[in-house]
């Protein structure tokens, strides 16, 4: 095994199938998309050369601009609300409680169920007429709150929020849970020793050494919502006069409702730059931190 | 032991890939245009009629089967899927010249529009006899021309009436509107019985631009519209205001369930199916979902003409749909002759036993059929069409994608409340104008 990992020959013709499999579905796409985001085209025949056109106007267009604005909130919320509410899960499964098994599988299992299973499940809880969340509401009294959550331009983005949250919690937990439990015990039984309580020995031991891992969630999560469709296509389609839209149901309805592939190419290649950018970003500010 | 088993693993994942992406290819070559093999034909053909109660799902497998046991030379093979889902997929197809031979077209129109004139869609007319063209409806197949040439034929046709629940009304004590006054007046009656007088999905957003392009219709007229597509600054004029004002005002006074927002065309029609709403203005492919016995609505729901405006250009012999329903042809298609008599049989069996079934009115020569098993939705639809001088199909087949798009959107803002309707109109007034022959 050592002699193979020290021959840089050999790494290199094991590389090779992998890289290509990856050139192949990964980069030619994403050159290709480029090349028709520079076009007019409609999807059959030739394309009209129109240069960076698109890119204009995506960038002053007011829809487009919403649909970026909405996915900036979801990767808020995901990093301020989500990634916080995992890291709390995650410390306290790592210190030991009863069934702590028994916690991580449930917490995991949304991560498991198909996204378009559980926006039908929520646009069910949803719904205004027979949704749980209104029964709910109205059987405690807060009937006066019962409302048509999606439906409502006020209430359909946050509304949208809960799912998206819900479902990946589990996924970010089980990661930080990981890197909790691969901290030595000496460390914190030491910290014990000299008298430290549980949310001391939390903030200034256990975080600073997850910090790995809590960049790599951090990374996910932010591009997790960058990128998120699924959940908001089939519960809101985009919402109720786009306050719901992102750039890539703005993307999906361009080139399938109106037959835009070179605008829809532009919007998906601003997502990928989008992402590598702040994925770039995160990098730099962890490793200035080191 | 361990490098065994590593290089076990090893062996075992490589032939898993390998097997994957050979199964992943040979999943792609079935859905393109399949070639013969020794004398016989494959051809594919592509639909979206899966809907449990839309009597085209039981009845399309039946003829399929039906041609391949009468054809054992060409052989067809059927793949459906579910409405939206299928245009996103044939849409796909197409850009990608993986087309199956025969697909469902959506009621043509600017749905079509882009592949004839990209030319993916095989030109009928060589193939076609006199015979078949005859036997056709006097007017039906000029709906099935672009440029002149035929791409299709037409199986069924479709056109929207007010769906009104008798039981619901008479428990309101109000009358079926026959204007524009007593709809409002049974929009009142009906509010105050505490039942929702109209129910509308409008997260699809074509459900709401069906009321609005109906009473667009009875206050200008059809040849008004036919005009204004031709030319969209005529939809900045006084007869389009008062219709966007009309819709405004009814939505206002409350004709539609409160969740229409969030609110989906198929759980419309469950909640229709459900009693819980006394109107709906939707097109007789609904009639088998009403009539379904497990449906409370089942014998109380008549259908009737939109009512007229005592002030409005528009008739009741002046319907909304018309439309030609029918299957399109891939340009790559290997045996054209061969698919267009599958066409041929497919489109007169469905268009024949599909009436019967209630499926869609008939586009072809229906004389001598037994129509004892149609249900009264049905039979009273048939004769609506029959008392039909205009159609306007529907109005998003008719501007190109975008402005389908944009009109769409509009209409949610009037109902919403959000635009006034002289601003409704100046918008609709820079749509682009219809790539259709009229």
């Amino acid at each position: 095994m050592n002699s193979v990992f020290s021959n840089k020959k050999a790494i290199c013709i094991f590389m090779i199938p992998t890289m290509l499999i990856f050139v192949v579905i990964v980069f030619v796409p994403i050159l290709i998309s480029s090349y028709y985001s520079l076009l007019d085209w409609n999807g059959v025949g030739a394309g009209k050369f129109i240069g960076l056109q698109n890119y204009v106007e995506m960038f002053t267009s007011p829809r487009a601009l919403n649909s970026i604005k909405n996915s900036c909130l979801f990767a808020l919320v995901s990093i301020f609300i989500q990634l916080p509410i995992s890291l709390f899960l995650a410390l306290i499964l790592a210190n030991g409680v009863k069934g702590e098994g028994f916690y991580r599988t449930v917490y995991f299992i949304p991560v498991l169920i198909s996204t378009v299973v559980i926006a039908q499940l929520w646009s069910k809880i949803y719904n205004a007429d027979y949704g749980l969340l209104n029964q709910l509401l109205k059987a405690i009294g807060l009937g006066s709150l019962a409302q048509d959550w999606l439906g409502q331009t006020e209430t359909a983005l946050g509304a949208s929020f809960v799912p998206t949250l819900w479902q990946y919690v589990g996924y970010h937990m089980l990661l930080m849970y990981a890197s909790a439990k691969s901290i030595s015990k000496d460390v914190i039984e030491a910290a014990r020793i000299d008298g430290a309580t549980s949310t001391r020995i939390a903030f200034s031991i256990m975080i600073p050494l997850m910090k790995p891992m809590l960049k790599v969630c951090l990374i996910f999560s932010l591009i997790g919502s960058f990128k998120v469709f699924d959940l908001v296509y089939v519960l809101t389609k985009g919402g109720p006069f786009f306050t719901t839209e992102v750039p890539s149901t703005l993307m999906y309805t361009t080139i399938f409702d109106t037959y835009r592939y070179g605008y829809g190419s532009a919007i998906s290649v601003f997502i990928i730059v989008e992402c590598l950018v702040f994925t770039l970003l995160i990098n730099k500010f962890f490793k200035t931190e080191d | 032991m361990k490098k065994v088993l590593k290089g076990t693993a090893c062996v075992l994942l490589a032939l898993s890939l390998m097997a994957s992406v050979t199964a992943c290819s040979k999943g792609s070559n079935s859905s393109t245009t399949s070639g013969t093999s020794g004398g016989k034909i494959t051809l594919t053909i592509w639909d979206q009629s899966v809907g449990e109660t839309d009597p085209t799902a039981k009845l399309l497998p039946e003829v399929v089967k039906e041609w391949n046991e009468k054809h054992p030379n060409v052989q067809v093979t059927r793949n459906g899927t579910s409405g939206e889902q299928y245009k996103t997929k044939i849409k796909t197809a197409l850009a990608a010249n993986e087309a199956p031979d025969v697909f469902y077209g959506m009621g043509g129109g600017s749905f079509m529009q882009p592949y004839i004139v990209g030319g993916n869609c095989l030109v009928l007319d060589d193939y076609l006899s006199q015979d078949t063209l005859s036997k056709l409806r006097p007017g039906m197949i000029e709906g099935c021309k672009v440029n002149g040439k035929i791409y299709t034929l037409p199986c069924y046709t479709h056109i929207a009436n007010l769906y009104v629940n008798t039981y619901l009304f008479d428990k309101a004590g109000a009358k079926v509107p026959t204007n524009y006054e007593e709809l409002l007046d049974a929009v009142k009656k009906l509010k105050a019985a505490g039942i929702t007088p109209a129910v509308l999905g409008e997260k699809d957003r074509w459900p709401g631009m069906y009321w609005f392009d109906i009473i667009a219709m009875r206050q200008a007229g059809n040849a008004a519209c036919i005009e204004a597509f031709k030319d969209p600054k005529k939809f900045d004029s006084p007869d389009f205001i008062e219709a966007a004002r009309k819709l405004q005002e009814l939505a206002k006074a409350g004709l539609f369930n409160s969740s229409m927002f969030s609110m989906s065309y198929d759980e419309m029609l469950n909640a229709y199916n459900n009693e819980q709403g006394a109107m709906m203005f939707q097109a007789n492919w609904v009639n088998a979902g009403i009539e379904d016995s497990s449906s409370k609505t089942k014998g109380h729901v008549k259908v009737v003409v939109f009512p007229v405006f005592s002030d409005g250009k528009g008739k009741a012999s002046e319907f909304f749909g018309g439309g030609q329903d029918g299957f399109y042809f891939s340009a790559n298609t290997t045996s054209p002759k061969d698919a267009v008599e599958f066409l041929t049989y497919l489109s007169e069996q469905l268009g024949t036993r599909g009436y019967l079934a209630g499926a869609g009115l008939p586009c072809w020569d229906t004389t001598g059929l037994d129509t004892s098993s149609l249900s009264e939705l049905d039979k009273t639809d048939a004769k609506l069409l029959d008392t039909a001088t205009s159609f306007i199909t529907w109005w998003d087949n008719i501007f190109p994608a975008e402005s389908a798009e944009t009109h769409k959107n509009l209409i949610a803002e009037l109902l919403a409340n959000k635009i006034t309707p002289q601003d409704f109109c100046k918008q609709m007034a820079q749509l682009k104008p219809t790539e259709l022959a009229f």
